[in-house]
């Protein structure tokens, strides 16, 4: 109604334009209502023979719709109350969606004016809609309080438009903050923070609200923060504004074997430990960080992640081609490599699947639509996927962004032996054809290649249309590309991401904090993508250094690192410290004796203990995701499993080789505490453990065996801290 | 056959006893119902078919729709006068007298993450997931059950098998509700839940003493404070919940399923699917209140014809045998037999880009669901959708009363208000109505 205003006090508008149209009046209520909702008539074929583009993003198609089909009896000029239209909607009808339109109410009138002056289309040179405001764009709300936002339209024209009678609301969290239909957010009865989402047309804004810690902090609650060390200015910032306070420094022998946990997926030496608390020089943390970067353990730990991330199904893509992608993996974090160099050199792969490991991901997925969507998920945080078959429901992406971005995989060409799954063991060549087009999913038409929010893209024939599309992603000017990366880094250094999901970037998923964000991956592209010099970054900050042990005005905070969040230990990291620990080998096979869990290739080789603690298995169904739950029965196989209660008893491992040496039963403990969790025991706690030793007919054996069991089923063993 | 090993509480002679005095013969229930008189009354068995099932190639066929909607199948009467499933549904066709079909339940859900969701917590996502999505907002039905339910005898109240659903977390109700996943096939001749008896080469009074050693040396702080979310305390009910199982006979000897018959075993299907549904028996006979069958690869959006004939084939027999033998043995007036899957198909057959062979998309304005047991009427077909099977036309519910449902039967009272971690409220179901016609 309000936007019918407006335009009638446009003087120019009002003489030439009828005063409601279907582009500015009615397909935004087709939004509101949830007429064009993904479950009504949104989806792809419609319901019920009624069919209107998702959330409204084509609107000739839905101008057709309504006035052309059917027989024109969804619309009737003559009459409109005998619309269908108006007779569905206001339930006077049977309709499946219920009663949506309230005649009595301001909208039926509106939609009955605009089919009496016969459904008038918004005229094509009208101005365009360039973005959408949200006012205002951050909110403090006490509890229980009400803000009623304001959604604006800002047109080409320059003119500004208050729609927000026709705007969809959502909230985040609903009970952090709720929004009502008409954009009134109310404040829950507890502190936190919530993103209201406001849709109009295709168009999304958001408002964040905040809902502060009531009481005031102390004044020096923050000074663990005021370090000079810009990543812990801005966790400050935000703390700040929360009302919650940050907890105090973690010990050196947490903040030690945090450091290794986090940084190499290894436990620190004894001799480690000692020498680390005995180190007395001021920038002994650094050291030790830099030390952890050149450690070759570094490279298998962050390729074992990103394998995660790309491995291939060996059962789809082949044992050996899985094999080179891995070994390419590794051979990429062992030289350091730069992050745009690592992305540029998969997305453009030319190859064989058994030379070049990086064309294997094209393998894997050899349709166009499959690679873009994983390129784009993986390193632009951008999940286009619900873009193949309609525009992304609450993201600005449409269908012809998407096919867009997948033409840029229209001209791989293969030689070789494809996919022949389960075996697939052939090797298969990866090159660039001089030409290729992609059809269009709905249309059928070939497609130009587009770059995301972004132009056409004219590739010359005998070009690589990736070479292009590398170099956009790569460029300094690509927000989405440095994000992600460092997003991803913070996640796997913190316990959680700024962003989680930590590869679905949008505005309707907001980071907790943009800024401290923004200031990463701009350090990241600054330093030219050196991986390690990010991880630097955040290892070496007082906000990686803080305890896990909440204070009164940070215990709810699991999102904006007042605290270090536990964690327990990845699936790999956890079988490499038990046998670390226990002096012993694992024997994989497909791997040479005396590997770690972290170098293995494939989840072919099996291990009962990977399995159990979650390692990912896309040959399950449904597919296997790692997991950092912890599960009864990881507890229990801990406890009971033979392998691993073998390994506490083999003649050549720890316990048995301390047992018979000429160590004394305080050493020992000692020794074990230092081995299992990277620090000394207290007296109290060494008194209990010496009594394991006089425990009448138990062997000295016995004795080690079972201190060492029972400090590998503690928690202070699994987590990191 | 290994001798299953306990470590306090049982002793070995009384669990042998038991085992072989009235388990071998197959049937468990006269046995662990006697060593639990407080067992709880009703429980559930969930097939989830992870994808989405056709709702036109399994209950709601609609054989007068043109070519490109009924598909390649047949509709086919049942045992039940007028009510028809499609073709390869047969054996269910044949006990349709013994279960319910709800035609009619509905939601906006089109994508696996935010479907899974939906229907299996009776709740909708708090913010859009796509997809490929796991997420958790809600208590799982499963974790709910447990929470509010309990086991007897040691034993996890709420089983996956064999791995977790999506969204079969239990958000805030913490660890100890998780699902108790056995990753193990059963179908396998060397079968055994892993991990739940000490090692052979173990003492009982050994593992005691590791256990009680363990006690007094974890000394790592846990934050007491709910809503700091702290994952130690997690593992703390996992661990609790681990020596519970091992120190169970009844838990133990539930696991076994090499003790039922071969006929029974033939019967059920020697597959993993077939097995499972078994093993899925036995812990009900033990008193679990709650388990899942998770099926995957219901995502048909290519290949549905032939699927239909050999995955939907092997579903329904295993299904059907399942609800036979309980009914047989009494035990389906206490047991709620489920099938359901996120959503139903696009009631077009459609070829997307890349795919060479037709489907059938998401659909969650349709969708079929099978309830047998507990008390819900037999032979009968609840709301009814479209004549093309596009939306809900009759009687239309959503996942919140299919979910309240489900609590009634198992005695929960689907209105109740949990509270989260920090202190916030959630309501058990938003909307607690259930499905009348199921009561």
């Amino acid at each position: 109604m309000a936007a019918v205003f407006l335009i009638e006090s446009s003087a120019t508008a009002a003489e030439t334009t009828p005063r409601v149209t279907f582009e500015a009046d009615i397909q935004p209520l087709l939004t509101r209502f949830g007429c064009n909702a993904g479950a009504c008539h949104g989806k792809s074929r419609g319901q019920n023979g009624f069919a209107l583009s998702l959330l409204g993003f084509d609107s000739d198609f839905d101008h057709a719709a309504l006035v052309r089909e059917a027989r024109g009896r969804r619309i009737q000029t003559e009459s409109p109350a005998n619309s269908l239209l108006l007779r569905k909607a206001t339930g006077q009808m049977p309709h499946g969606g219920g009663k949506k339109l309230d005649p009595n109410g301001p909208y039926y009138p509106l939609i009955a004016e605009w089919i009496a002056a016969g459904a008038p289309r918004t005229p094509a040179d009208a101005p365009r809609i360039v973005k959408v405001l949200a006012e205002p764009p951050t909110r403090t709300l006490k509890p229980g309080e009400s803000v009623k936002l304001k959604v604006v339209a800002v047109y080409s024209s320059g003119e500004r438009r208050d729609v927000t009678d026709g705007s969809a609301f959502q909230s985040n969290d609903n009970t952090v903050a709720s929004v009502a239909g008409e954009g009134v957010v109310k404040a829950g009865a507890l502190p936190g923070e919530a993103a209201i989402m406001a849709r109009y047309m295709n168009h999304i804004a958001v408002t964040a609200i905040t809902i502060p810690l009531s009481g005031s902090p102390s004044g020096d609650a923050y000074a663990v923060l005021e370090s000079g060390h810009p990543i812990d200015g801005h966790v400050r910032d935000k703390l700040k504004v929360l009302g919650i306070t940050p907890s105090g420094l973690a010990s050196d022998t947490t903040w030690l074997r945090r450091a290794h946990l986090r940084l190499i997926g290894r436990l620190p030496s004894p001799e480690e430990v000692l020498a680390f608390l005995a180190d007395k020089s001021p920038d002994r943390r650094g050291k030790v960080v830099d030390k952890l970067l050149e450690r070759p353990e570094y490279a298998d730990f962050w390729a074992n992640k990103w394998a995660d991330l790309l491995r291939p199904n060996p059962y789809r893509a082949g044992i050996k081609a899985t094999r080179s992608l891995d070994s390419w993996l590794r051979q990429a974090f062992r030289s350091n490599m730069p992050y745009d160099r690592f992305a540029t050199e998969l997305v453009t792969a030319q190859g064989t699947s058994w030379h070049n490991g990086a064309v294997v991901i094209f393998r894997d997925r050899p349709e166009p639509v499959e690679i873009a969507s994983m390129v784009s998920q993986i390193f632009l945080g951008v999940r286009l996927d619900c873009a193949k078959c309609h525009n992304h429901p609450f993201e600005v992406w449409s269908q012809d962004d998407f096919y867009g971005f997948a033409a840029f995989f229209s001209r791989i060409g293969r030689k070789g032996q494809g996919l022949s799954p389960p075996i697939s063991g052939g090797e298969e060549s990866i090159f660039t054809l001089d030409t290729g087009t992609l059809k269009h999913g709905r249309t059928g038409e070939p497609v130009e290649t587009k770059l995301l929010a972004g132009a056409s893209v004219a590739v010359p024939s005998g070009e690589d249309p990736r070479v292009a599309l590398a170099g956009w992603m790569t460029d300094p000017a690509n927000p989405w590309f440095p994000k992600v990366m460092a997003n991803r880094v913070w996640r796997e250094l913190m316990g959680q991401g700024i962003v989680e999901p930590v590869d679905d970037i949008r505005a309707t998923n907001p980071a907790t904090n943009g800024a401290l964000l923004d200031f990463l991956a701009g350090q990241f592209r600054k330093g030219g993508y050196d991986i390690k010099k990010l991880i630097r970054l955040v290892a070496t900050s007082r906000t990686f250094a803080l305890s896990s042990v909440p204070n009164e005005r940070n215990a709810g905070d699991l999102r904006n690192f007042s605290r270090y969040y536990r964690e327990r230990l990845r699936a790999e990291t956890l079988l490499d410290a038990v046998n670390d620990i226990l002096g012993v080998e694992e024997t994989f096979s497909a791997m040479p004796p005396g590997s770690r869990a972290v170098e293995l290739w494939t989840f072919r080789a099996s291990s009962l203990f990977l399995d159990t603690f979650g390692r990912p298995d896309p040959n399950q169904d449904p597919p296997c995701e790692r997991t950092s739950d912890s599960t009864t029965p990881q507890v229990l196989h801990l406890m009971n499993s033979p392998a691993v209660n073998g390994k506490f008893s083999q003649e050549k491992a720890r316990p048995a080789a301390l047992a018979a040496s000429g160590e004394t039963n305080e050493a020992i403990v000692d020794k074990a505490y230092l081995l299992a969790y990277g620090r000394n025991p207290s007296g109290k706690e060494k008194a209990e453990a010496l009594k394991v030793f006089s425990v009448s007919g138990k062997t000295r054996k016995a004795a080690v065996e079972d201190l060492f069991w029972a400090l590998l089923n503690t928690p202070e063993f699994v987590f990191v801290d | 056959m290994a001798i299953f090993r306990n470590c306090e509480g049982f002793t070995r002679r009384e669990s042998l006893s038991l085992g072989l005095g009235a388990l071998l013969g197959g049937g468990l229930t006269g046995a662990l119902r006697a060593r639990q008189p407080s067992s709880p009354p009703t429980s559930c068995i969930l097939f989830w078919l992870d994808g989405g099932p056709s709702h036109f190639e399994t209950f709601d066929p609609k054989p007068d729709a043109p070519a490109e909607i009924r598909g390649e199948y047949k509709a086919i009467p049942t045992k039940v006068p007028g009510m028809f499933f499609s073709e390869n549904m047969k054996r269910l066709a044949a006990i349709s007298d013994k279960l319910t079909i709800v035609r009619s339940v509905r939601h906006d859900q089109n994508n696996h993450g935010a479907g899974n969701h939906y229907m299996m917590t009776g709740a909708p996502t708090r913010i859009p997931v796509s997809c490929g999505a796991f997420v958790s907002f809600h208590p799982s039905m499963g974790s709910v059950v447990s929470h509010e339910r309990g086991a007897g005898g040691g034993l996890p109240s709420y089983f996956s098998i064999p791995s977790m659903t999506r969204s079969g977390g239990p958000n805030f109700l913490g660890s100890r509700h998780a699902p108790f996943v056995v990753p193990d096939d059963p179908n396998r001749a060397i079968f055994s839940v892993r991990d739940v008896t000490i090692p052979s080469e173990v003492t009982d009074g050994r593992a005691i003493d590791r256990r009680d050693l363990r006690a007094r040396l974890d000394q790592f702080v846990r934050f007491q404070d709910r809503a700091a979310g702290d994952p130690v305390r997690g593992l703390d009910e996992n661990y609790n919940q681990a020596v519970s199982i091992m120190k169970s006979a009844v838990a133990q000897q539930a696991f076994e399923v090499h003790r039922e018959p071969d006929r029974v075993r033939e019967a059920f299907g020697r597959t993993g699917l077939g097995q499972r549904a078994l093993l899925a028996r036995r812990l009900v006979e033990a008193g679990v209140p709650f388990i899942t069958i998770n099926d995957g690869g219901w995502d048909h959006h290519s290949d549905i014809f032939p699927k239909f004939k050999t995955q939907g084939q092997a579903l329904e027999s295993v299904v059907a045998t399942l609800i036979e033998d309980l009914d047989q043995r009494g035990m389906l007036d206490t047991t709620l037999v489920m099938v359901m899957g996120e959503f139903g198909r696009t009631p077009k057959i459609s070829t997307l880009p890349g795919s060479k062979t037709p489907g059938r998309d998401h659909w969650s304005s349709a969708m079929s669901v099978l309830v047998a047991g507990c008390g819900s009427p037999r032979g009968q077909v609840v709301g009814a959708t479209d004549r093309s099977g596009y939306a809900a036309m009759e009687k239309i519910y959503g996942p919140e009363n299919l979910v309240s449902s489900v609590y009634l039967k198992l005695g929960i009272d689907p209105g109740k208000i949990l509270y989260g971690a920090n202190g916030r409220p959630a309501h058990l179901v938003s909307d607690p109505r259930p499905i009348a016609e199921l009561m």
